[in-house]
């Protein structure tokens, strides 16, 4: 049973009531589409994550694989001085994005590719190139990863919110108004047929006179 | 919420409601571009990005760019405004592209791989086709809540 909204019995009360009933309606409608939205998005950036995951754990295993290979060529100790060398600073270009009203993170990783990495060609096998471009790889996929989930957890977040508000306007907002105009079309109602009783009753009593 | 509007039995429960609900259809729409701009200056920022209503910025991913770019010419490049808008009409299964040219047609249709009719300067699109365009546009669509349906909107 929905709650009545304590208001005095008036026209204007009613009129006001209806005018925040059909706004009611007009934010249900339209955070009913955002959320219906938000969940595209929720479940589409959920697949890319789960895919993302994967390839990244396979980047991983090739990386990893290709790097034993080049240790196994090149020896430990040379390889890490070669690595030393190749050590550079990664540039991450941050900003967002906004999905149907949810701000979420965008990364995007600067000069992936290189030409050069920073350690002698012609001193170094090509397994040391392969894992190193595999490592790239690895790079890339982490930062898209991040995006992603960070995008996902958000997204989350704000379904939840717009749940809550949509049930809130569906099963109390609304219904609490529309009994309560109901209940005050009664009320016009009853003072209706008290005053034209009261009337029949006063037409008696004068033809009686 | 100003004082005629409240009403004077009206709970504090219900005032924060109605609120609450007047806060969210004001931030709905506050994501949206202060103005677009074309494809072909957006590929020569540094950091290509738009201003919004509330005051923060959008960024493109120079990825989705290029990728643009690699399916227009120049002059469709100088045509191509972004963010694209998709609007969302209240109540309704089709959402809507909306496209000022042929350029957005062009765009909607090699990624879709199928042909497409504009009606009223807008592309309907169904649920499955805008999750192929968000797939591939993420940052370069954006969406548009329309207060009333597009029936009743005038056409741009």
């Amino acid at each position: 049973m929905p709650q009545l909204i304590k208001v005095r019995p008036t026209k204007i009360e009613l009129i006001k009531l209806r005018r925040r009933l059909s706004l009611a309606i007009r934010i249900q409608k339209i955070v009913k589409d955002r959320l219906s939205i938000l969940m595209l998005e929720f479940l589409q950036i959920a697949r890319e994550t789960a895919q993302a995951r994967r390839g990244l754990l396979e980047e991983f295993s090739e990386a990893y694989k290709a790097s034993s290979i080049a240790v196994g060529y090149q020896g430990y100790i040379a390889l890490e001085k070669d690595l030393l060398a190749s050590e550079q600073d990664l540039e991450i270009t941050t900003g967002s994005r906004n999905v149907a009203g949810a701000r979420v993170p965008s990364f995007e990783l600067k000069g992936a590719e290189k030409a050069t990495r920073g350690y002698s060609l012609a001193d170094t096998s090509s397994c040391l190139d392969q894992t190193a471009q595999r490592a790239e790889k690895c790079l890339e996929d982490i930062v898209i990863l991040a995006e992603l989930q960070s995008s996902l957890e958000l997204l989350g977040r704000e379904i939840n919110r717009t749940k809550r508000i949509v049930n809130a306007l569906e099963y109390l907002i609304v219904p609490s108004l529309q009994a309560t105009i109901k209940y005050l079309y009664m009320k016009f109602e009853e003072r209706d047929r008290e005053e034209k009783s009261r009337l029949k009753r006063v037409k008696v009593l004068l033809e009686q006179r | 919420m100003s004082k005629d509007r409240q009403m004077p039995n009206e709970s504090p429960y219900q005032r924060m409601l109605q609120e609450c609900l007047r806060g969210e259809l004001r931030v709905l729409n506050a994501h949206l571009p202060c103005e677009q701009k074309a494809l072909s200056a957006l590929l020569t920022d540094e950091y290509p990005n738009v201003v919004c209503h509330d005051g923060s910025t959008h960024l493109f991913k120079r990825r989705e760019l290029e990728y643009l770019a690699g399916m227009l010419d120049t002059d469709e490049q100088a045509a191509l405004l972004l963010p694209i808008l998709i609007e969302a009409n209240p109540g309704q299964d089709e959402m809507a592209i909306i496209c000022r040219g042929k350029v957005e047609d062009k765009v909607t249709a090699k990624i879709l791989d199928m042909p497409v009719t504009t009606k009223q300067k807008r592309i309907m699109l169904y649920k499955p086709q805008l999750a192929l365009i968000r797939k591939s546009l993420k940052t370069t669509t954006q969406y548009l809540f329309a207060p009333k349906s597009s029936s009743t909107l005038a056409p741009l």
